[in-house]
C-alpha cells in the first residue's frame, strides 16, 4: 500500500514524460481489455440499481473471478468419476448462490430491475447444466431449489411454502424456459410479499398482539380479501383498480363492523395466526396455476 | 447512501454520482496504471475484485493521499475509523497528547495530512482556549470526527455565525433604511459585549437554511435542533463541541461507537497488535504482514515516547531505518 503511495508522488513528479506515457497507458488498457470490462460492470450495476454499488462491483468482480477459476475444470464434464461430479455440484451451488444474490438487488415492484436480474440469474443457471444435458433451459431440479431458496430467503416456513411450490415447481429432468422460469420466481416474490402483509392484516385486527383474535372479524377479513382477488375478466389495470378499491381500507372497515355489531361484547371464538395465514396463502395459491 | 427505492427513479448519471461508483472507478484504473507490473501479473480481474473489496470493508484509505481520503463520504467515516482501530491504544492507556501528536499519528496513516484539520480539531476540544494544551483521545476523536467528515458544512456554518456576532442575518434581505439599521446593530454589538455567542433560535433558523442547500451532507437537522433548543444562547465552538459529542450524529456516521464503548473491544486487540506493529515498524514498508509483530515490546511500553522517534525518523529518512533505540528515558 505504502508502494502505492511513493510511485504515486513520483509519477506525479515525473509529469515531462506525460505524453509518451498517456498514449502507452491508453495502449494498455485496451491491450488488457479494461474497457470492456469496466463498461460491462457499469452496465450491469446500472441495470441493477443496486443499493450498495460498492458492495455490488466488489461481487461481481470476484464472480468473474471465480468464474474465470472454476471455468476449465467445471467445463471439462468429459472425464467422469466421483471427484468430477463432486465438483460440479460445488459449482452448482455456486452460481444458484450467485442466481439468488441477483435476484436480490431489487425488489419485485422495480419491474424492470427485477426482470433484468431475473434473466442474468437464468442465464447463470441454464450455463450450469449445459454441458451435461446440452439442452435449453435450466434443468428442472435447480429450478425447484431456487424456488425454495426464495421462498426461505422470503421468511416463509416450510409448511407455508409448500402448497405454493408443489404448483410451480417442475420435474427434475424438465428444462425450463425463460418465461416459465420468470414466472415462477415472480410468483415466490409476489407470495412472501403477500404473505408478509397478511400477517401484518392479522396483527391489526387482533388489536392486541398477547391475544388471538376474533374468529368473526378474521372471517370478515378474508372474505373480503377473497372478493378482491376474486376480479372480473378484463385488462389488467382495470383488475388492479377494482381489487384495490374492493380492499379499500373503508370496505374493510365496514365488513369487519357489521360483523362486530351482530356479535357483541360477547367474547366468541377466536382465531390464531397460523390458521389466518393458512386460510391467507391458499386464497393466493388456488388462484396459481399447476405447471407440471 | 440512503436510497431505499429512490435509487430507482434518478437518472444513471444521478445515480452513479449519488454513489460515487465512477469516482471508485477511474480510481481503480489510476491506481491500475501506477503500478500495472505489479497487477497485470496479479491479474486484471482479480485487481479489480480487491480494489472494491477494500473498498467495501473501508480499509483502502491506509497510506492513501490526503485527497484521496477526504473525496467521498465514505473514504472519511473509513479513516476515521481505521485512525480509531490502529491508535486507540493511546486512549486505553490514558495518554494525553498535543495537536501535533495528534497531527503525527494522522500522517502515519496519510503521510500528506494537512496540520491545519488537526488544529481545527483541537480547537474544537479546548474551545478555541490555550491551544497547547494535552487532550485525551476520546476528546479528541469525536471531534476530529466532526471536523473531518463535516468539515464544509462546519466552515459555512462558521460563516453564518461570524455574520449573526456581527449583527447581519445572513437569510433575511437586509432593507436599507438607515434609521432602523442603526440602532439594530448597535444593540446587538452591546448584547454580545455582556453575552457571549447568538440567539439560538436566529442560528437554528440560519442553519437549517443551510441544511437545505447541503442535500445530506450535514448532520441531522433533529439532533442540531435538540442541541441548539437547549440553550438560550450559543457560541460557535460551543455548539460544535456539542454537536461532536452527541452520540445520534455519531452513529449517522457510523465510524466510531459510543464513547462508553470507545476502548473497548477485545475482539479487535489482536488486529492491532498486528496493525501498530506494521505501523511502527515502517510507516513506509509495505502493509503485508511480513514483518509484523518483530519489534513490539519497546514501543508497547509507551507509545508515546516513540511517537517522537517515529516522527524523527519520518523526517529524516524514509522510514527504512528501524525505531532501535527506546531508552530516551
Amino acid at each position: 500500500m505504502a508502494e502505492k503511495r511513493r510511485s504515486g508522488v513520483g509519477a506525479a513528479v515525473a509529469d515531462s514524460g506525460k505524453a509518451g506515457k498517456a498514449e502507452s497507458d491508453e495502449e494498455l488498457l485496451a491491450q488488457a481489455g479494461v474497457g470492456l470490462l469496466l463498461r460491462d460492470a457499469l452496465l450491469k450495476l446500472v441495470e441493477a440499481r443496486s443499493e450498495d454499488p460498492i458492495g455490488f462491483l466488489a461481487e461481481h468482480f470476484s464472480n468473474l473471478v471465480s468464474e474465470a477459476e472454476s471455468g476449465p475444470g467445471g467445463g471439462a464434464g468429459a472425464e467422469d468419476g466421483p471427484k468430477q461430479e463432486e465438483q460440479s455440484s460445488a459449482e452448482e451451488q455456486q452460481q444458484l448462490s450467485r442466481a439468488l444474490w441477483h435476484l436480490s438487488l431489487a425488489h419485485h415492484s422495480q419491474r424492470s430491475a427485477f426482470n433484468n436480474n431475473i434473466r442474468v440469474a437464468y442465464d447463470l443457471l441454464t450455463l450450469c447444466g449445459s454441458s451435461r444435458s446440452g439442452s435449453g433451459g435450466v434443468q428442472g431440479r435447480l429450478y425447484t431449489e431456487m424456488l425454495q431458496c426464495l421462498c426461505s430467503e422470503g421468511g416463509l416456513s416450510g409448511t407455508t411454502a409448500a402448497p405454493l411450490l408443489r404448483r410451480i415447481r417442475c420435474h427434475d429432468y424438465e428444462a425450463v424456459p425463460y418465461e416459465l422460469f420468470r414466472q415462477g420466481v415472480l410468483t415466490c416474490a409476489a407470495f412472501a410479499d403477500y404473505i408478509r402483509k397478511s400477517q401484518c392484516l392479522y396483527a391489526a385486527v387482533a388489536s392486541r398482539p398477547e391475544r388471538p383474535a376474533e374468529r368473526a372479524l378474521c372471517r370478515a377479513v378474508l372474505g373480503t380479501l377473497e372478493e378482491a382477488l376474486d376480479t372480473s375478466h378484463g385488462a389488467d389495470s382495470a383488475r388492479f383498480l377494482e381489487a384495490s378499491a374492493k380492499i379499500s381500507p373503508a370496505k374493510l372497515a365496514r365488513a369487519m363492523a357489521e360483523v362486530h355489531v351482530t356479535s357483541k361484547l360477547q367474547e366468541g371464538p377466536t382465531m390464531d395466526a397460523r390458521e389466518f395465514e393458512d386460510a391467507a396463502a391458499a386464497l393466493f395459491i388456488a388462484r396459481v396455476r399447476v405447471v407440471s | 447512501m440512503k436510497m431505499n427505492t429512490e435509487r430507482f427513479t434518478l437518472t444513471t448519471d444521478d445515480y452513479l454520482a449519488e454513489t460515487n461508483a465512477l469516482f471508485y472507478l477511474s480510481d481503480a484504473v489510476t491506481q491500475l496504471l501506477e503500478h500495472r507490473e505489479e497487477y497485470i501479473q496479479f491479474g486484471i480481474v482479480r485487481y479489480f475484485a480487491e480494489y472494491f473489496t477494500s473498498v467495501k470493508n473501508g480499509n483502502h484509505v491506509l497510506f492513501r493521499e490526503f485527497n484521496y481520503i477526504k473525496a467521498t463520504p465514505h473514504n472519511r467515516a473509513s479513516f476515521i475509523h481505521i485512525f480509531w482501530k490502529c491508535f486507540r491504544q493511546i486512549g486505553k492507556n490514558g495518554d494525553l497528547l498535543t495537536v501535533l501528536e495528534y497531527s503525527s499519528l494522522l500522517q502515519l496513516l496519510c503521510p500528506d495530512f494537512p496540520t491545519e484539520m488537526v488544529q481545527n480539531t483541537a480547537r474544537i476540544v479546548l474551545m478555541d482556549d490555550a491551544m497547547d494544551c494535552l487532550m485525551s483521545l476520546a476528546d479528541f476523536i469525536y471531534s476530529f470526527q466532526l471536523q473531518f467528515y463535516y468539515e464544509e458544512f462546519l466552515e459555512s456554518v462558521l460563516v453564518i455565525y461570524e455574520d449573526l456576532l456581527e449583527g447581519k442575518n445572513p437569510n433575511t434581505v437586509i432593507v436599507p433604511t438607515s434609521s432602523s439599521a442603526e440602532p439594530l446593530s448597535s444593540t446587538v454589538s452591546e448584547e454580545t459585549d455582556t453575552q457571549e455567542g447568538v440567539d439560538s433560535s436566529v442560528f437554528l433558523e440560519c442553519i437549517n437554511g443551510l441544511c437545505e442547500r447541503f442535500k445530506h451532507k450535514h448532520p441531522s437537522v433533529s439532533c442540531i435542533k435538540e442541541i441548539l433548543e437547549s440553550n438560550l444562547r450559543v457560541s460557535y465552538y460551543s455548539f460544535l463541541m456539542a454537536l461532536a459529542k452527541h452520540e445520534g450524529i455519531s452513529q449517522d456516521i457510523g465510524a466510531l461507537p459510543n464513547r462508553s464503548d470507545l476502548l473497548i473491544d477485545p475482539e479487535m486487540d489482536q488486529e492491532l497488535e498486528r496493525l501498530v506493529a506494521q505501523v511502527a515498524i515502517s510507516p513506509t514498508s509495505n502493509s503485508s504482514s511480513s514483518a509484523a509483530g518483530l519489534k513490539e515490546p519497546p514501543r508497547k511500553a509507551s507509545p508515546r515516547k516513540s511517537l517522537h522517534q517515529r516522527r524523527r525518523i519520518e523526517m529524516e529518512s524514509d522510514g527504512s531505518t528501524e525505531e532501535t533505540d527506546s531508552s530516551e528515558n
